[in-house]
């Protein structure tokens, strides 16, 4: 398994009392294979992914990623661990301004120390079919050309688990099935796990696995 | 409608904190100013007017003879009066006793300002009357020396007066040159009966005037077209007693002060209205596409601006009124009166420094911000470097402007303005050649390449913060180091146990049986300097007396508190040549190698100017204006003079000395110097909380130049975090790169301080400039400490969240 949850539970405060976002959401995900996580917006889908991919700590429950608990690790470590095995597509791109494409996309390969960053990279790019477009920074690309950026990024960190959230989500139909086709294209050429958030009812039937939250719950 | 909704605005911004270093600095830039100005008014109004008195009146002319009057009597004066006064020394006879005193003869104008307290018989009383012809006044201790009881005959010269009264307060006590000797003051109707003054006797003219200040200015060109050599005019803005002088500077200082302190708060102000016209492009753009006109929101800003404008000028006023009067508080007991109200300047320089401020630093990025189309935001391009210059431009403009408002000298603000450009641009350009070009990637492979590549990509905005660095750290050290100058002279011109008691008139015979007895009661004594008077001729034009007599000493060793500023002290092996002041050396047109004869009592003696000396005169030890080589001297009579420390607990030694050498005068300058230094603690006290308030501007601007920095890297951090780059990798990047900032920001600021420091003494203080190597550490150490530790503050704040909701605020 290269991924486990058991009785996961995210609660905020909110006032007097606490919020319940997520309630004992328990799944596991084998290697190599595609999870859909479906549900209305405002559901917690993006919450759950965040636990998942060790960007924030969940109140209770654990979840096991690769073998190692990451419930059980401080920040300083589910960094180490993001920067090893995870690798993170958002909704809203999440490009740094002030780098090239190119550089974003370097970035992961860098972070890890890396030997050549910059052929990683250029491949990557090369591969979303952004080649052209190496040197230009992000506002002015497109938002189809930034989330294609943001994708090289994520593959980039030849991470073992890749999490998106609502890749599609801010762009057009075209675009939109433009990055998921890329999303599993790229992905069927590596081993790793793709987690992936979605309205599209479409995407979700592509992944071998699908689970549907309403309310912070996974439904049947 | 726009009322409430800026209103609604203004409230929001409040409570989200965004706006709090913004308005705290712009409530501090007020509380200096119209604290420090309100000071400073009030304090130079007790001033001028403790001056007039001390002074006598507004302008006083002296001179050797009468041939002033002629020219007086052409002067048609409609609003001023004139007073004429006679100064000379001589031999008072009692019907038992006889003594030495120092005579003011006044015509009956005297007193022109303030009022004499006398006592008589029934009492003390108050007058502004001058002593009726016959009648005479005479200071306490004369009184007592000549155990002399009211109505008493006294005998002067060839008249007999009647001791009328005794003189506990006159206000001119700046006119008597002869201050060391016990006083007397005599109608000048009874001078000629006298007989005192015969040709070549020394007697000195006062010539008061008070009056309107263009009747002055007039009166004074006129003095100044008609003067002789040796005379000399004395105006208000000359006051040099040692008291005068201290407050004087600390006056300059706390302008100067005030003056950083606005300026440091000007930066902050820019830079927080910066980042506020970030935060609110997508607001403007929202408020567009929602259909508000340019003009409506034009408005919307512009009342949020006056908001914020009254909000600083009501708790910036209120605090700069309650840091003046504590400030008052803190010295109004060295004043007799009480302090007068302040004028209305005070209240105008403030309200100008916050318009400026407005304009130059608020506005500019309020309309920028208009200018920004809805498009932006729908492409979420929030960006807003581009073009920023402008920006900058109105706000040098601005603290140029300021800076000329407050020294009031255009190029004194040029040098101050271009030094802190030239220098920030050395610094960037240092910054610029040492990075190199930028190479491809972020360089996150370790901290240092990281912090390297960050400086070298954010040139720009890292410019603006090494501005912003380089200004606090040079201008709070320039604040430390004239504070420190400052207090440091003043201790040197007091030290502790200087001489507190001067005994002058000491004979040949007294001299060895006085050190005696001072020996015999442990009290060190200073050298006993012997004193003569002499006339200074010069050989070649022997017609040309500068009819003047100097108190002249010789010694071998030159005194301390004397500095020669040409020529040479004493050389071993010639026995010829004296030593003369700066002053009279100016006065008098006397150079080096001039050859003079001096005229005493007992024979000329020619010699030669040997060396120039620059006396410190607010030093409390004697002080001559020539000195003279010892052997050239041999055979000349003279009196001694010299000084002594008496402590607090052997008060009674000096009683006795006085019993014991009845011809010598002692007398105590303890008071002055108690209250010298007083107010020199006061003064302190008030200076260390306009140093500390400095600090404290600086720190803001610091703070928010870092905090600006910061709202960009927080988004950039969050992707790192993201990307698996730790806590720890994120804070040593970040403290590289900020020390590395503060590095240089500090070795600029130094270089600033002691450029500043420079002009400041030069042009300020007027004393001799300094290197000050201790300005040169201080600056590199406190930049990096501060920089960084601001930095470290900031990081710790980005790492307290989870990167989930780093990025959730972006958006
Ligand atoms: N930090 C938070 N504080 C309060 N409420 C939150 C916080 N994070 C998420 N929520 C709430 O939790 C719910 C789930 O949010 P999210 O996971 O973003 O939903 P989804 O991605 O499915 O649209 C929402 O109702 C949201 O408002
Ligand atoms: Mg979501």
């Amino acid at each position: 398994m290269i991924l486990t949850t058991k009785n996961l539970r995210k609660e905020v405060p909110s006032g007097e009392s606490n919020l319940v976002i997520l309630d004992d959401i328990t799944f596991n995900l084998e290697e190599g294979k595609s999870l859909a996580i479906t549900g209305p917006s405002g559901s917690g889908k993006s919450t759950l992914l965040g636990l998942l991919a060790g960007l924030d700590t969940a109140t209770s429950g654990e979840i096991v990623l690769d073998g190692i608990d990451l419930h059980l690790l401080n920040e300083e470590e589910r960094a180490i661990l993001r920067k090893d095995k995870v690798g993170f597509v958002f909704q809203s791109f999440e490009l740094l301004p002030s780098l090239t494409a190119l550089e974003n996309v370097m970035l992961p390969s860098e972070l890890k120390s890396e030997d050549n960053p910059r052929k990683k990279g250029e491949y990557f790019l090369e591969r979303v079919g952004l080649s052209d477009r190496q040197k230009h920074y992000p506002n002015q690309l497109s938002g189809g050309e930034q989330q294609r950026v943001a994708i090289a990024r994520a593959f980039a960190c030849s991470a073992k688990i890749l999490f998106a959230d609502e890749p599609t989500g801010n762009l057009d139909p075209k675009n939109g099935k433009l990055i998921s086709d890329l999303l599993f294209e790229v992905n069927s050429e590596t081993d790793n796990a793709l987690v992936i958030v979605t309205h599209d009812q479409d995407l979700a039937s592509q992944c071998d696995k699908k689970i549907e939250l309403k309310l912070g719950k996974i439904i049947d | 409608m726009l009322a409430t909704l800026s209103f609604k605005l203004f409230m929001r911004e409040i409570r989200s904190g965004y706006l709090t270093s913004m308005l705290l600095s712009l409530v501090l830039a007020v509380t200096i100013v119209s604290g420090i100005s309100l000071f400073t008014d009030r304090l130079e109004k007790v001033l001028s007017s403790e001056t007039q008195e001390f002074l006598g009146g507004d302008l006083k002319f002296e001179s050797n003879d009468t041939s002033i009057k002629d020219v007086l009597e052409t002067l048609n004066l409609k609003d001023s009066k004139s007073s004429e006064m006679a100064i000379l020394a001589s031999v008072i006879f009692s019907e038992e006793e006889m003594q030495l005193s120092s005579i003011k003869a006044v015509d009956n104008a005297y007193p022109l300002i303030g009022e004499l307290e006398l006592e008589n018989s029934s009492g003390t009383y108050k007058t502004t009357e001058s002593p009726t012809p016959g009648n005479i006044w005479m200071d306490e201790r004369l009184k007592n020396l000549l155990s002399l009881e009211y109505g008493d005959k006294i005998y002067l010269g060839d008249a007999t007066f009647v001791f009328e009264a005794t003189i506990i307060y006159e206000p001119d006590r700046g006119s008597t040159n002869f201050a060391f000797a016990p006083k007397t003051i005599m109608n000048i109707g009874d001078i000629d009966k006298t007989n005192l003054i015969q040709p070549g006797s020394r007697v000195e003219y006062n010539y008061l005037f008070t009056g309107p200040d263009e009747e002055i200015s007039q009166i004074r060109n006129i003095l100044e077209e008609n003067r002789n050599q040796g005379d000399d005019i004395e105006s208000l803005d000359e006051d040099d007693s040692s008291l005068g002088k201290t407050i004087d500077r600390s006056e300059n200082f706390f302008l100067l002060g005030g003056l950083i302190a606005v300026l440091l708060s000007a930066c902050t102000i820019g830079i927080s209205s910066q980042r506020f016209a970030r935060r609110h492009i997508s607001y403007v753009a929202i408020l567009k596409t929602l259909g508000m006109n340019l003009f409506q929101i034009r408005g919307l800003y512009l009342l949020l601006f006056l908001y914020t404008t009254l909000l600083t000028l009501v708790l910036g006023l209120t605090f700069g009124w309650l840091l003046q009067s504590n400030f008052i508080s803190l010295m109004d007991s060295y004043f007799p009166t009480e302090l007068p109200a302040p004028s209305l300047y005070p209240l105008y320089v403030t309200c100008v420094t916050v318009l400026i401020c407005q304009f130059g630093f608020i506005y500019p990025h309020i309309s920028k911000l208009l200018d920004i189309s809805p498009m932006r935001v729908l492409k979420n391009d929030i960006s807003f470097n581009q073009n920023i210059l402008p920006i900058f431009f109105m706000g040098l403009m601005a603290f140029l402007l300021l800076l000329y408002i407050y020294t009031n000298q255009i190029t004194l603000s040029l040098i101050i303005f271009s030094g802190v450009i030239i220098f920030s641009f050395i610094g960037i350009g240092c910054i610029y050649l040492l990075l190199g070009k930028s190479k491809l990637g972020l360089g996150a492979q370790d901290p240092i390449s990281l912090a390297l590549s960050e400086l070298r990509r954010r040139r720009l905005s890292n410019s603006f913060q090494i501005f912003a660095f380089t200004v606090a750290i040079g201008l709070s050290l320039i604040t430390f180091s004239a504070s420190k100058n400052l207090l440091g002279s003043w201790q040197d011109s007091i030290p502790e146990n200087s001489p507190n008691n001067f005994a002058i008139n000491i004979t040949k015979e007294d001299k060895e049986s006085m050190k005696i007895f001072l020996a015999g009661n442990d009290i060190e004594v200073d050298l006993f300097y012997p004193v003569a008077n002499a006339q200074i001729v010069r050989t070649k034009d022997k017609d040309d007396i500068i009819d003047r007599n100097f108190n002249i000493t010789w010694v071998e060793d030159l005194p301390g508190q004397n500095e020669i500023v040409d020529g040479d002290w004493f050389q071993e092996g010639v026995e010829n040549g004296i030593s003369i002041s700066d002053e009279i050396a100016e006065r008098y047109n006397l150079n080096m190698n001039d050859e003079i004869i001096l005229q005493m009592e007992d024979g000329s003696i020619e010699t030669y100017i040997q060396s120039i000396r620059a006396v410190n005169w607010e030093s409390f030890s004697p002080n001559f204006f020539v000195i003279g080589h010892p052997s050239l001297f041999k055979e000349k009579s003279s009196t001694h003079i010299t000084s002594f420390f008496i402590p607090e607990a052997k008060q009674k030694v000096a009683a006795e000395l006085m019993r014991e050498f009845r011809t010598v005068s002692v007398f105590s300058v303890e008071e002055l110097i108690k209250q010298v230094r007083d107010i020199v603690n006061q003064v302190t006290k008030a200076l260390n909380s306009i140093l500390l308030l400095t600090c404290l501007s600086a720190l803001f601007l610091a703070f928010s130049a870092l905090q600006d920095g910061f709202d960009q890297r927080r988004h950039q951090a969050a992707i790192l975090r993201t990307l698996g780059a730790t806590g720890r990798f994120i804070r040593t990047s970040s403290l590289i790169e900020f020390s590395i900032l503060g590095l240089v920001s500090g070795l600029l600021g130094s270089a600033i301080a002691q450029t500043g420091v420079y002009f400041i003494e030069a042009r300020v203080f007027e004393t001799i400039p300094g290197f000050y190597p201790e300005i040169w550490f201080m600056g590199p150490i406190i930049g990096i400490l501060i920089v960084s530790g601001l930095c470290l503050y900031l990081v710790n704040g980005l790492m307290k969240q989870s990167p989930k909701e780093l990025l959730k605020l972006q958006t």
